[in-house]
């Protein structure tokens, strides 16, 4: 009843958005995460089982004085229960894929591989031992060292060594100890100063954290367009990408692929789908900017870039679609002669806001470059620049100030990761 | 500020640099010309014929539009003019321009070059109004590296000018393109010097063909210094080129020479006079009244 207390309150579906729904629902997931809830949950029905079989041993206690033959009765069918329950324990403890577990199973599963790991731990410093070794060697060397003849000198000796082997041992045991203690004070202070920070931390990036990881549960189980819609607009609008799952790219190309199809070389949007298809393809291209210059080794990073190959082969073409130049600069990125080909920029007039994120993340394909090339900004992202700067009217200031730090990094300004915005 | 001496450096970074144009446009539009002036002074310091970057030109129309006539007049020859759309409403706007500016040296560099670089095409040298040619009278002083001085020893162009048939203007254009720097292709070399016989072989042509021989002497002059002592300005300069240099120029005093023999004078002057006479013509601004030779 607890139990279902507790999950009745996860259950409760808030008011509100889809956004600000789905923030809930991370919150309240997390929160099961960090509390423990799964097994406390998982504990209950363990001390309903550990009830029965104390009843069944009070009954068998409390029958046999009354009438053996009933109390036999009970005995049996208890150790028949208990005995099944041990084999289910067991089958679950050796076979991983036993699919019937308790918590009793798992418990167990842990505390042997503790008792190994403890065990091995004490072999290793018994084996160690300066005190061991002695008397090991001097077992060896008297052998046999119970006759008549050995038994003097191997005493004596082990007088004579033994203290001394003892109080080399007693100092390296002290000096564990010592340096034990201060390892655990310094994880202590460390752990005190992580939560201090995990609980003064701004609530923003706290949010921002909490609604990535929404947004990729959406997208994954969703299978309703609209959802998916809604959170790749969130995920969109979202200047600030720190800390976040890198499979999320890999979500927003799948959202992507499942949108479009191809036919003969060129990309068609499925029918509805237009505005998922436009707005996943501008998340991916935020989040594999983003990528690149926090993680560029990331194997999802791999994994798209196999995919988009796989895909997209470079004979397809993205023309008459509002993704059109969002794709091809993920061309840009992945072929090297596509990049010196290059595309026209000529009727790139997007939206304010997309423009804006447009130029962020050619901010960090610029400052990730250049990194990687030393001096090198890529053509293509410096014409970006150019017809940026170029509209009339011109763009928002801060596609401008974008726009002014590509070319700043080209020129090659010190410009701080912090500012291109990785931190 | 860039220097001089960067050149390699800013040559490397023209694209980034050319990327900053529109915007130093819109910044000198609102009353803050520091970023064009950094833009113009890394184009002249760049010793790069070609500054431009071949995609600015896919916006050179939205840029001019809402240029300054300053701006335009400074940017122009940093603009490739061949490849552009909407030429003829460009090159009006340029024109309109011109005449809306002081002068200043500057400015009549960026117009002279500009003009030599319009009147190399042949579907812009229509467009082109007949009063812009007299800038060449101006006679500014174009750099070693410039795209004046480029187009301007093409064969369009000195034919343009030729066809002109105006005596100042010819040899306002000589006196731009014949250089140390710049050695003239060989029609274009033909047709000098068939324009010296037909258009300075009049006996009124003695100031002009004086002035030309002096300029001709002050080039030869440079040229016996060196390839070391021009390299250091112009660094694309070749033996082979500077040898031709060498030929051309001498060949081309020569004609003026033979031009100058060629010319009977009615009155019998001393010598002395009439290399007074040369002088002066060389240095005033007077149209020569009596059809005098040079010595």
């Amino acid at each position: 009843m607890l139990g279902k207390q507790c999950l009745n309150r996860y259950h409760h579906i808030d008011q509100g958005t889809e956004i600000e729904r789905s923030q809930n629902r991370q919150r309240k997931l997390d929160g099961i995460t960090v509390w423990y809830f799964d097994y406390m949950v998982e504990s209950l029905p363990s001390m309903l089982q550990v009830a029965l079989l104390l009843l069944g041993c009070a009954l068998s206690r409390y029958l046999w004085e009354v009438n053996t033959v009933v109390a036999s009765v009970v005995i049996g069918l208890t150790s028949i229960g208990m005995i099944f329950y041990l084999v289910i324990i067991t089958a679950g403890t050796v076979t991983e894929s036993c699919p019937y577990k308790t918590p009793w199973s798992l418990i167990i599963r842990h505390l042997v591989s503790w008792a190994s790991s403890t065990g091995l731990a004490i072999t290793s410093a018994f084996r160690g031992s300066k005190t061991m070794r002695t008397i090991a060697e001097n077992v060896q060397y008297y052998h046999p060292w119970w006759s008549r003849r050995e038994i003097t000198p191997f005493l004596k000796d082990m007088v004579l060594e033994l203290p001394h082997a003892l109080a080399i041992d007693v100092y390296h045991l002290g000096k564990m100890m010592v340096w034990s203690s201060y390892a655990f004070a310094v994880g202590a202070c460390h752990l005190r100063v992580t939560l201090f920070m995990d609980l003064h931390r701004s609530p923003s990036i706290l949010d921002w954290g909490v609604d990535l990881q929404s947004i990729s549960w959406v997208l994954q189980v969703s299978l309703d367009k609209s959802s998916h819609l809604a959170a790749l607009k969130h995920l969109a609008s979202m200047m600030e990408l720190t800390n976040f799952n890198p499979t999320l790219a890999k979500v927003c190309f799948n959202t992507f692929t499942d949108c479009t199809t191809v036919n003969n070389c060129k990309v068609v949007v499925i029918q509805g789908s237009e505005e998922v298809a436009a707005v996943s393809a501008l998340c991916i291209f935020s989040t594999i900017s983003h990528l690149l210059g926090t993680d560029p080794t990331s194997s999802v990073l791999e994994e798209v870039h196999q995919d988009y190959l796989k895909v997209f082969p470079v004979q397809v073409n993205f023309s008459d679609n509002q993704f059109y130049y969002t794709m091809n600069v993920l061309r840009c990125l992945y072929f090297q002669s596509w990049r010196r080909q290059g595309f026209h920029w000529n009727g790139y007039k997007p939206p304010f806001h997309e423009h804006a994120i447009a130029a962020q993340n050619f901010v960090k394909i610029a400052w990730f470059k250049y990194q990687e090339t030393p001096g090198k900004v890529p053509c293509f992202v410096l014409r970006f620049a150019l017809h940026s700067l170029s509209l009339d009217p011109l763009p928002s200031t801060s596609v401008i100030a974008n726009c002014l730090l590509i070319i700043a990094i080209d020129l090659g300004c010190n410009v701080s990761d912090m500012i291109v915005g990785y931190r | 500020m860039a220097d001089a001496e960067d050149y390699h450096l800013i040559q490397s970074k023209h694209k980034a640099i050319n990327a900053l144009l529109p915007y130093a446009v819109w910044q000198e539009f609102g009353g803050n010309p520091e970023i064009l002036d950094a833009f113009l002074h890394a184009a002249r310091a760049s010793k790069m014929l070609k500054f431009e970057w071949h995609h600015t030109r896919e916006h050179a129309s939205t840029i001019l539009s809402k240029a300054s006539p300053h701006t335009i007049v400074l940017v122009s020859p940093h603009i490739h003019w061949g490849l552009l759309t909407e030429r003829r409403d460009l090159v009006q706007r340029w024109a309109a321009a011109t005449s809306a500016v002081p002068y200043t040296e500057e400015v009549a560099q960026s117009v002279v070059g500009t003009l030599l670089q319009i009147a190399y095409y042949n579907r812009l040298l229509p467009h082109i109004p007949a009063n812009i040619w007299l800038w060449l009278n101006m006679q500014p002083s174009l750099p070693p590296i410039c795209e004046g001085r480029y187009y301007g020893t093409r064969l369009p162009v000195a034919k343009a000018v030729l066809e002109l048939k105006d005596i100042e203007i010819i040899k306002s254009y000589f006196l731009l393109v014949w250089s140390e720097w710049d050695h003239l292709k060989d029609s274009v070399f033909d047709e000098s010097c068939a324009s010296l016989h037909q258009d300075f072989n009049e006996a009124w042509g003695g100031w002009h063909r004086g002035e030309l021989i002096q300029h001709l002497d002050r080039i030869l002059t440079q040229l016996n210094q060196g390839l070391e002592h021009l390299q250091q300005h112009n660094p694309n300069l070749e033996e082979y080129h500077f040898q031709r240099m060498k030929d051309q120029y001498r060949k081309l005093k020569d004609t003026l020479l033979e031009v100058v023999t060629g010319v009977s004078c009615p009155i019998i002057i001393p010598h002395c006079i009439l290399t007074w006479w040369t002088c002066v013509g060389s240095h005033t601004r007077f149209m020569c009244a009596l059809p005098l030779p040079c010595p």
